[in-house]
């Protein structure tokens, strides 16, 4: 009962109203390009849930885009944008790809630890060069995240299909498979999903429990909204601050280290396919709340895979996906904007009949003077 | 060895780094308007897709060039509505916006690209039509100069026209004083009588403008097709030129000159082995080494003043 009273009915109400309305553009669009929405929808809601398979993949781009949109909120309440996400993924998806291959020989519980705590450890690193570029020089996180983004992925790409390339020829580039003994097993045969799935459960719990029930959380969320208050109130901010962006990009390392063991197999350099900037957006809507995150990804989860399979049966582009999942941003930002705008006029108005009030009393007062 | 390295200083790569800066230029040119303004402006990718996109449809549809530029300006000037819509007038976040800006942009263009037009990945025809190239008579004739400096795509030679007419603009009109007042100091403009609302707005949409050029250079510029996902980042290159140039017309275009050397010499190291996966990833470590650079020489700056006033400060108090 403690969690229902906290939830924001107004925003829950937009949240629906602007997700209705996206639908309904992505249905014009549809009908406009000469298709039926009616089609192009139980497309892909079958080529999102019809079959166990499909439920799979579903699923595990579920978890996916929660981890990473867990990923940016964790650095978005310690006050760090983190948007190099995606190029902490690639080096954390590498670093576990060639320590599996490297100790390949050694019993797969030991291999799965080490290359786990590369991914993470790799990841966290290329976190904290931004953070501390930021808290120590003062350069802005965005602008430098978004450089070492391409950085990392040039780098990926040349080592992937240069001196790391596998010697195994295959149709497209990238580094040997790894044995099938280190590989997640399957929660469903011939899905994505693997047993990797209840490990990132488990992470998004952790988080979850970290940022809303424990001091730590309470911490970050001080830092992140009011620095000075956080500095004066005697927290150590900077401490804070690195640490919380050094999480985010530990978090996104994982979630490299579980595309590869669960389903890819290999290092390539199209291992993630713009996946953190999906589940940044899934943050950036539901506000950072990590409740919030682990529900809706599951909803632009099933638009995602939905779509792709839609591309393949009916013909629709899946970009729609794209569009939709922007078109919902617009309109909660526009209701935001305009629902502080309405607010701001009548309390300005408030202000002005206040005042007004204010003058006749005065006036009366001053006209009994003379 | 001589022979290698005058093999990769050619004409040639001068020629790229012309071509491969212009666009380049033309959005940091947009982008200089909206920074002065006090906007961050990372939805600069977006436009410049757009504009590719727009350039490329109605240049095809109206197998006329121009058409295509006015459209692609055109629909710059309503992105720029749009963005200053959401950043100005409902004080979204510029952030989010600007991201959200990009992500839709690269899903409509492939949509309407596949959805109708029917084309999959690189759109390149005949009935496409390009824009002209522009030979200069006299400098033409010059050996190595003249073929480096002439016979480029119109767009080249505007935009250098433009970084002039911006800097004049930015620095001689009171258009660009109040446009700067108005990222610098809103409260002061607002006092001085002038809506610093108006200026943003203004500034948004002039960058818009400039993006639609960019992107109707990089479609109609020389390949005169339109790929999917064209701008590649060339958005956040000119936002980094931005911030690298500080804001200043010429250094921004020297900024994006030097990134546009760095692209081309890249492509031409590969011919002595040297991969282009790494040489691509040099310009955006260098604008991370230039902002430190930058941020912490002005920092540096900031604390020697300060040093200074105090000593003149206690050297007052004890005269």
């Amino acid at each position: 009962m403690k969690i229902l009273k906290k939830i924001d009915t107004k925003y829950i109400a937009t949240l629906v109203f602007s997700i209705v309305v996206a639908l309904l553009i992505g249905a014009v669009l549809m009908a406009v390009t000469g298709f039926s929405p009616i089609k192009g929808y139980s497309a892909m809601i079958s080529g999102a849930l019809g079959n166990p398979r499909l439920i799979g993949n579903t699923l595990e781009k579920a978890m996916t885009l929660c981890l990473l949109g867990l990923a940016t909120a964790v650095g978005a309440k310690g006050g760090l944008f983190n948007v190099g996400g995606e190029g902490q993924l690639f080096f954390g998806a590498l670093a576990a790809t060639m320590t599996g291959l490297w100790l390949s020989d050694l019993p797969a519980v030991i291999v799965t630890a080490v290359a786990l705590i590369s991914a993470v450890v790799v990841g966290g690193f290329y976190a904290w060069i931004p953070a501390v570029l930021k808290v120590k020089i003062g350069v802005s996180e965005v602008i430098t995240t978004i450089m070492l983004n391409t950085v990392a992925i040039k780098i990926c790409t040349y080592l992937v299909n240069g001196p790391w390339n596998s010697p195994l020829k295959s149709l497209t580039k990238g580094t040997d498979y790894l044995p099938e003994t280190l590989r997640f097993t399957k929660l469903i045969t011939a899905s994505n999903l693997s047993t990797g799935f209840i490990g990132g459960a488990v992470v998004a719990f952790l988080i979850w429990y970290i940022m809303k029930m424990t001091s730590v959380g309470l911490e970050m969320k001080v830092t992140g909204e009011n620095y000075r208050f956080a500095k004066f109130a005697g927290l150590k901010s900077d401490k804070i601050m690195i640490w919380s962006m050094v999480a985010s990009g530990a978090i996104c390392g994982l979630v490299g280290m579980l595309l590869i063991y669960g389903y890819q197999g290999r290092m390539t350099d199209s291992v993630s396919n713009e996946f953190y900037f999906d589940g940044m957006l899934v943050a950036m809507i539901m506000n950072y709340n990590p409740l919030g995150i682990i529900i809706m990804s599951v909803f632009f989860a099933i638009l995602s895979t939905g779509a792709t399979m839609m591309d393949l049966t009916v013909g629709i582009s899946a970009q729609i996906y794209d569009i939709i999942f922007s078109v919902i941003i617009f309109l909660m930002a526009a209701q935001k904007g305009i629902s502080t705008w309405v607010d701001h006029k009548r309390l300005q108005q408030k202000a002005k009949a206040k005042a007004r009030k204010e003058i006749d009393a005065n006036v009366g007062t001053d006209s009994s003077n003379i | 060895m001589w022979e290698q390295i005058a093999a990769i200083f050619s004409v040639g790569l001068f020629q790229n780094t012309i071509r491969n800066a212009t666009p380049v230029i033309l959005a940091a040119l947009g982008g200089l308007f909206t920074e002065h303004a006090g906007i961050m402006n990372i939805g600069m990718e977006g436009m410049i897709l757009t504009g590719a996109f727009v350039a490329v449809a109605f240049s095809f549809t109206f197998a006329s060039a121009p058409m295509g530029v006015l459209l692609a300006v055109l629909v710059g000037i309503l992105i720029g509505l749009f963005f200053a819509l959401f950043v100005v007038k409902l004080k979204s976040d510029e952030f989010i916006i600007g991201m959200t800006l990009n992500t839709f942009a690269s899903g409509l263009t492939i949509f309407l690209l596949r959805n109708v037009f029917g084309q999959t990945g690189t759109w390149a025809t005949k009935a496409i039509k390009g824009l002209p190239a522009v030979d200069i008579p006299l400098l033409e004739d010059i050996p190595f100069i003249g073929p480096i400096l002439s016979g480029h795509s119109i767009f080249v030679y505007i935009s250098w026209i433009l970084v002039f007419v911006v800097w004049v603009f930015l620095y001689r009109t009171p258009y660009g004083f109040w446009m700067r007042a108005s990222g610098e100091h809103p409260e002061a403009l607002e006092t001085a009588g002038v809506d610093p609302v108006k200026m943003k707005v203004l500034a948004s949409v002039l960058c818009g403008i400039f993006c639609g050029f960019a992107g109707a250079h990089l479609s109609l510029g020389y390949l005169n097709c339109f790929t999917e996902g064209m701008s590649a980042s060339r958005g956040f290159i000119a936002f980094a030129c931005v911030v690298f140039g500080m804001a200043n017309p010429p250094k921004v275009f020297g900024a994006a000159l030097l990134f546009g050397f760095l692209q081309a010499l890249g492509l031409r190291l590969q011919s002595v082995g040297v991969p282009s996966d790494l040489t691509a990833a040099v310009p955006y470590l260098a604008t991370v080494l230039m902002l430190v650079y930058i941020v912490a020489s002005s920092e540096n700056r900031k604390k020697r003043r300060a040093k200074k006033e105090t000593k003149l400060e206690v050297e007052a108090e004890n005269v």
